[in-house]
């Protein structure tokens, strides 16, 4: 029974990349470098997403109920809006629930505070609201027509266009880091395939010896394949250690700068998922470029 | 057995290196391949070792026919063969007795089965006190003979030597071919490619002389 021991393949791949000391340096500094970029790109993304989704009113029209209108006269009006088709819900929000969410909005703002505090129940500015949710936003206009006709509404207020915005900015965002990470993938992988080929060309007479005593291709390729793998994993690792800290202080700055109005997701709650991406790039990278240098060798 | 049914072969380039050659070498057998350089001995050679591949014709060595072996069966069809360079390519940063064993690591030989194979083969080729040293405390002639043991790591059927004593004095070539003589005796085919007239002579096997290609005269116990 033929056995092959898995130290020589470490070994001789250890070797390769000591041997090519520079090169490896520079493969693996290119490599995190491109995944520390795309780290940080796809960190902006979910971030954007995340406050995206965390501001909700921009998917929905806020009406302002006339100060006028009786209880019993708001009930009925909230009843007909949701008979309007492309309603999927309706939230009412009184005058006093009103004040009450602007004191906790403002909770952290003292200067903000002090003055809600002036006001009581029945003495402020803030009016009742109908909240509506739809379900289509191509009928998105139809259906601000038939709010704007109601009696007892003062205001219509619908942020359809902001969130549209914001959704070609991601939109833009995503297909600019789409191929960026391409360039910057190809990139790495010419960085790996003129490693892998040093170490090649550094062991050539071994190689030759190898096929001439019957080495099998993958015998001879594994140790470069490896090489490429390890190149992949310390660039990951490393590029993941510091993706960590970046994160951390820039967010730490935005959260500073902004009072608190973006939200910036924790780093943990992505922290895996940043993590298993730069292997899967960094060891796929490696071994692609590896695999695509030693393509003469996997011949006979 | 090895066998050239009416091989021919062409370069990309167009060179014909071989044309319609035709030859039996048969088991334990011991061969000499001649000529000039340019006939075409080490595309025979390569053929051989299917570091190239057939354009006309068939190459059959035992079971194996060369002419159709698909690239994945090539390295279990090499080591049937043992095969010996002019420059001997040895591992410097190896000892004697690594590069000997290397051989038999790629093809996967347990740690125990190469303990137990190095020295006896060392020994077939009078190395035993030397097994330690590095290829640069050798002498040319003991470089070769390194080679030699390594080519026979594996118990090859066939040994295939290019040129082996392009690179060392008279006298140890003669010291190899004896070497090769004696591995012919243990029952090896032995196909030796030279231009060293004198020892052609003196060992009087069989010569094929090859000249553009063809192979013009092929006499056991023959002269270069």
């Amino acid at each position: 029974m033929r056995r092959y021991s898995i130290t020589y393949f470490f070994g001789q791949s250890f070797r390769g990349l000591w041997r090519n000391g520079v090169m490896t340096l520079a493969s693996v500094l290119v490599l995190m470098s491109c995944l520390i970029v795309m780290g940080s790109f796809a960190a902006l993304v979910l971030n954007i997403n995340f406050n995206l989704d965390s501001l909700d009113m921009l998917n929905k029209i806020v009406l302002t109920v006339d100060t006028d209108l009786s209880e019993n006269e708001t009930i009925e009006l909230g009843e007909k809006i949701k008979t309007f088709q492309n309603v999927s819900e309706v939230i009412y929000t009184s005058k006093r629930q009103a004040l009450e969410e602007m004191k906790e909005l403002y909770s952290q703002n003292e200067e903000t505070q002090n003055l809600l505090d002036d006001y009581d129940e029945f003495n402020h500015p803030f009016p009742a609201q109908f909240t509506v949710s739809y379900v289509n936003n191509e009928e998105l206009q139809t259906l601000l027509f038939r709010l704007n006709e109601l009696e007892g509404i003062t205001d219509v207020s619908c942020y359809a266009d902001i969130a549209a915005t914001i959704e070609n900015i991601k939109g833009t965002i995503s297909f600019i880091f789409g191929w960026f990470m391409l360039i910057l993938f190809v990139v790495s992988i010419f960085v790996i395939i003129n490693t892998i080929k040093l170490a090649v060309f550094s062991r050539r007479q071994e190689i030759s010896v190898m096929r001439y005593v019957g080495a099998t291709g993958w015998f001879i390729t594994l140790p470069f394949v490896l090489e490429g793998t390890l190149i992949g994993l310390f660039s990951s690792g490393i590029a993941f250690l510091i993706q960590w800290y970046l994160y951390n202080r820039v967010a730490g700055g935005i959260i500073g700068n902004t009072g608190g109005i973006l939200q910036i997701i924790p780093f943990w709650d992505m922290g895996l998922n940043v993590g298993l991406a730069f292997l899967c790039v960094g060891v796929l990278t490696g071994i692609i470029g590896s695999s695509i240098s030693l393509g003469k060798y996997l011949k006979a | 057995m090895i066998e050239f049914r009416n091989v021919k072969k062409t370069y990309p380039n167009g060179t014909v290196a071989l044309d319609g050659v035709n030859l039996r070498i048969n088991d334990s057998e011991f061969v000499f391949i001649v000529g000039s350089s340019g006939a075409g001995k080490s595309t025979l050679i390569k053929l051989l070792l299917r570091e190239e591949k057939v354009t006309e014709g068939r190459l059959i060595a035992d079971e194996f026919d060369l002419t159709k072996l698909p690239n994945y069966k090539v390295p279990y069809y090499r080591r049937r063969l043992g095969v010996v360079f002019q420059d001997f390519r040895l591992f410097p940063n190896m000892t004697v007795y690594e590069n000997v064993a290397f051989a038999m690591r790629v093809i996967g030989e347990p740690n125990k089965v190469i303990r137990r194979r190095v020295p006896s083969i060392l020994n077939i080729v009078n190395l035993q006190d030397k097994y330690n040293c590095f290829p640069r405390e050798l002498s040319g002639g003991e470089q070769q003979r390194v080679a030699l043991a390594r080519a026979l790591a594996n118990n090859p059927d066939t040994i295939i030597a290019d040129e082996p004593t392009g690179n060392i004095d008279p006298k140890m070539s003669l010291e190899i071919m004896n070497l090769l003589v004696k591995i012919h005796k243990k029952g090896k085919t032995v196909i030796v490619v030279t231009h060293e007239k004198n020892l052609v002579d003196y060992f009087k096997q069989r010569v094929i002389t090859i000249r553009d290609g063809k192979v013009v005269e092929d006499k056991i116990g023959g002269m270069f």
